[in-house]
Parts: C-alpha cells; structure tokens; sequence
C-alpha cells in the first residue's frame, strides 16, 4: 500500500521531469537535422548546415554574443547592486515614505513590459536614448531589478543586523562593518539575484526590439524572424546557443556560491 | 539628522530607476487619454477608451488575453503546488528534480516558442506520434493547438514555463514549513495529506498568491507567447496595442496607449484582488493564533 504510493509519486514526479526534458531534447536534434519530413518520428537526413551557416560568419556571431552577454551582465551587475542598497534602506530603516518605496521597487511586477516600453520610446528618442546600448540597458533593469530587490530582501532580513552592529560598538566604522560582516554573508544571494537578473534581461525580447530599434542585436532579436519564416534548424542553432551560455552562467554563479558558503561557513541561501 | 537621510541615500540609484519607469507608464496613461502636445492634442478625453471599448474585435481580444491569463495562470498554481507538494512530502527537493525544476526557469519565452512549434505543431512530435498510434492519417486531422483562436498553444507554452516557477518560487518555504510544523501535526496524529491542507497550505498561500500574480499580469501583457503561437484573430491585447503604435498614422497612436491602459487597469484590478485575498488570509491566520 504505502509502496503502491511512493511509486505512484515517482511516476508522477518523472514524468514531470520528462515533459520538461523533452522540448529541450527536441532542440538537440533539430540543430542537426537537414532533413525531417512526415510522418517520421526520426529526422531521414543530419548534417551539420545550420551549425556552419552561423559559424561561418564568425564576426557577426562574436558581436552577437559580445553585446547580448555585455548587456545582460552589466544589467545584472547594477541590478544587484542596487538591489543590496535598497534592501537595506527597506529591511533596516524606518523613514517616511517607505512603504511607497517598497510598493514602488514592485511595481515593475504589475506593469507588463509592453505598456512600459511604448510609453517610454518617444522620450528615450529626444534624449537620444532609443537605439543605443545604453538606453537597452536602462529598459532591462527597470524589469530585472525587482527580482533583484526581493531575492535581497529576503537575504538581508535573513542576515540582520546584529553581528554588524557588535562590530560598530566594538568600533569599526559603519562602511567597515557593512563590507566585513554582513557583505560575505549576503554573497550567496547576490550570486542568485545576479543570475535571476541575468535571465530576465537575456530573455527580453519586446523591450529590446522597441528600445534597441532593430539596432541592438541580442539572440531573442535574431532568432526571432527564423522562427517566424520556419527556418527550425537555424532557430534551432541560436536558441541552443542562448540556452547555453545561460546555463554557463547559472553554473559558474552557483559554484561561486557555493564555495563561498562554505567558506563563510553559512547556509547557502537559495 | 544626518542619521535620518541614509535611508534615501540608500534608495537613490532605485529612485532614479522608478522615476524613468514611471516616467514611461505616465507618459503611456496621458497619451491614453488623447494628451500628445506633439501632435497638437491637448484636451484630454475618454474617446479613445469609449471607441476601443465599442469595438467588438477588441472585445473579442480582451476576452482572448484574459482567458490566457487566468487559465495559465491559474493551472500554474493548482499544478505547481500539487508537483511541489509531492516533492516536499517525498523529500525530493534538492539535486536531479531541483535541477529540472531551473530548466525552464531560464529558458527564454522565445525559445519556448520554438519548444511548442516542434511539439505542437500538425507538422509536430505529437502529431507523428499520433500518426504512429494510428490515430490520425494526415496531420490536418491534428488539432490546432498553436495558432488556434482559443490560445491553447500559448497557455501550454506558458504552463510549461510557469509550473516551474511556482514551485521554485515556494518551494523552499513549504519544505521548511513542512518540517518544522508538519512533524508536530504528524506526531499530534494528523495524517500527511491533512497536514498539507490544514498547515503547509494555509501558511504558504500568500507566497502562492503573489507566484500567481506575477504570472497572471506577466501573461496578460506579454509579447512574445501570443505574437509567435497566437492565431491572426483574436489577436492578444499587447500585440494589438503594437500594431497600432507602429502603425504609421500618428493618430493611431492614442488607440495603442488605450489599449495598453485596459491592460493596466486589469492588472491592477487583479492587483487589488490578490491583495485582498492575501490580507483576508494573513488575518485568518492571526486570528487562529490569538485563540
């Protein structure tokens, strides 16, 4: 009986884990597939086409991958950074006006990025925002941050502020005891909102088409028209592409994190 | 006094950052109401709303978009918490399971696109499949789930990447929950399943609720899902808003703002909803501990 349960649970819980695997399975072959007609449920011919095709331009692929990487690691970056001061005005002071700052660090949650992207176009234009780098960088931590911020809240509530204040009364300066006991102990949860914020501007593709204008190539700005004339194997190439540097990324944060944890001799925060 | 402005030294980079954001959102609500000085409209009106309003495609679209959201929204949540309980109460919440949990956590909308296109399609796995049971002789007899008016193929894009995201968003908190005061309740007799309902849930549905908030207004005013899997008609509110602001009449314009303010006022009407549902539980739950 309890057997007939568990085993139940498990059928259940992989074939979840099946459902989640298959797709990216099928992204696997079709990068390789020159040839895949039906009713067959194996591709007839493999070829390696679609990989050359984009390798072939080298130049175009190390700039596609330089500007979305560049974009999406200093959105990350500033992300967190912001998210640890915020998180501490929130989670240590009382002031006025602080639970309109709470609700307004949230409220990018509540507004889709569409209605913020074409409200915004016609003022980054006149300040000569629109197409540039810059202002795509701008667009994607307005919707990257929040994740940032409430991953941090949670992290320095965790934290507190007892050990630093120890340290303040035994003297040390408030910077000082900031950068020598509470920021090693927050590292694990800027390491997670670093990749979170990450993939939230790395997947963005409506607010980097707007604001970018077609100008600022990232890999959901490329592969989208591929996608849309039905050219798979091509698509295919560049979402394997995107998926693998995202999962390069989130490797080498949570190894980081990991390590420091242990170092640190805390519990890693996930 | 210097001790009482570090606070919003602190928030200044994020002020910065809500100013520009707000800045987009005001300026997307005053265009909404006909105010667009650059094209000599000043007085602002509800006309826009009131036309878009009378438009039954648009309706229909209104219709489409919220169906997208509620459903996948909602399955999302009912889904995730049943997979999330089940791992919790097996103990399978860290390595292999956790690891295909973040899967499609970082995997990007268009990208999931792709995933529905080669598993959906009448050209799809599922369709050969079929075609192999014998259950279907041409792929025209596959249903259309992608490009279908009823949005199935987005909702089943959607579920499959926001199931996932349920659970990761609670699941740390209904293990912990599930720990500490599930092995008192057990002890007290409680079997594991009246544990989950009368204990673990209750605690974690303000987590669930806002999970679910997310992905509701995030559904609702997405690109990407409706614009690549979505039919030609109903067309989904947010793809509708921009094939009027790109149109090349400027005087469109204030039509596309329109549509991106019902956009807000549905979200924020689901806003006020959740919220008020989260206060309702988080005072049942302080009521119970004062008895």
């Amino acid at each position: 009986m309890r057997k007939d349960r568990w085993r139940l649970r498990t059928g259940i819980l992989l074939m979840f884990v099946m459902v989640i695997l298959m797709p990216a399975a099928t992204l696997i072959i079709w990068v390789f597939t020159e040839r895949w007609s039906w009713p067959d449920l194996w591709p007839q011919t493999f070829s390696l086409r679609a990989v050359r095709e984009i390798t072939g331009r080298k130049g175009q692929l190390i700039s596609l991958l330089g500007s979305s990487i560049f974009i999406s690691v200093v959105v990350a970056f500033l992300s967190v950074g912001i998210g640890v001061m915020t998180a501490r005005a929130l989670v240590f002071y009382e002031f006025r006006g602080k639970r309109f700052f709470h609700f307004v660090s949230m409220l990018p949650f509540l507004v889709p990025a569409t209605v913020f992207a074409m409200g915004i176009q016609v003022s980054f234009i006149k300040v000569g925002l629109n197409n540039s780098v810059m202002g795509v960088v701008i667009a994607h931590l307005i919707y990257s941050l929040p994740y940032a911020v409430r991953l941090l809240l949670e992290g320095t509530r965790a934290v507190g502020q007892t050990l630093e204040e120890q340290a303040r009364v035994l003297g040390a300066s408030s910077g000082k005891a900031f950068l020598k006991i509470s920021f090693p102990l927050l590292v694990p949860v800027m390491l997670t909102g670093f990749s979170m914020a990450y993939v939230v501007s790395f997947s963005q593709y409506f607010l980097t088409l707007l604001i970018g204008g077609g100008k600022i190539k990232t890999f959901a700005i490329v592969m989208v028209p591929y996608l849309q004339s039905g050219n798979r194997n091509i698509a295919s190439v560049y979402g394997g592409l995107f998926l693998g540097v995202t999962l390069i990324v989130f490797g080498v944060t949570e190894r980081l994190a990991g390590k420091y944890s242990k170092k640190a001799g805390g519990e890693y925060y996930g | 006094m210097r001790e009482k402005l570090v606070p919003y030294g602190l928030l200044l980079p994020q002020i910065i950052v809500t100013v520009i954001f707000l800045a987009g959102l005001i300026t997307g609500i005053t265009q909404s109401l006909g105010v667009i000085p650059a094209l000599g409209l000043t007085e602002p009106t509800l006309k826009y709303y009131r036309e878009v309003l009378s438009d039954t495609g648009i309706l229909i679209s209104i219709g489409y978009s919220l169906r997208i959201a509620v459903i996948s929204s909602f399955m999302a949540a009912v889904i995730g918490v049943f997979l999330c309980a089940l791992m919790v109460t097996g103990k399978k919440t860290g390595g292999g399971y956790m690891r295909a949990v973040q899967l499609p956590i970082i995997v990007p909308h268009v990208v999931v696109a792709l995933f529905a296109v080669n598993l959906l399609s009448q050209n799809g796995i599922m369709a050969r499949v079929g075609y192999w049971l014998g259950r279907l002789q041409d792929q025209q007899e596959f249903p259309l789930i992608i490009y279908d008016s009823f949005g199935w193929g987005v909702i089943l894009a959607y579920l499959w990447k926001e199931i996932p995201f349920i659970i990761y968003f609670i699941i740390s908190l209904m293990a912990n929950i599930n720990e500490k005061l599930g092995e008192a309740a057990t002890n007290l007799g409680a079997g594991r399943w009246t544990v989950f309902f009368k204990v673990t849930l209750p605690l974690c549905k303000n987590n669930i609720l806002s999970g679910s908030l997310i992905i509701f207004v995030f559904a609702l005013g997405a690109y990407e899902l409706p614009a690549i899997l979505g039919a030609t008609t109903p067309r989904a509110l947010p793809v509708m808003a921009y094939i009027q602001y790109i149109h090349p009449d400027m005087q469109n314009r204030p039509f596309a703002m329109a549509l991106n303010g019902i956009i807000i006022l549905i979200s924020l009407a689901s806003a006020f909803i959740f919220f008020a549902l989260m206060e309702k539980s988080s005072k049942r739950l302080k009521r119970r501990k004062g008895e």
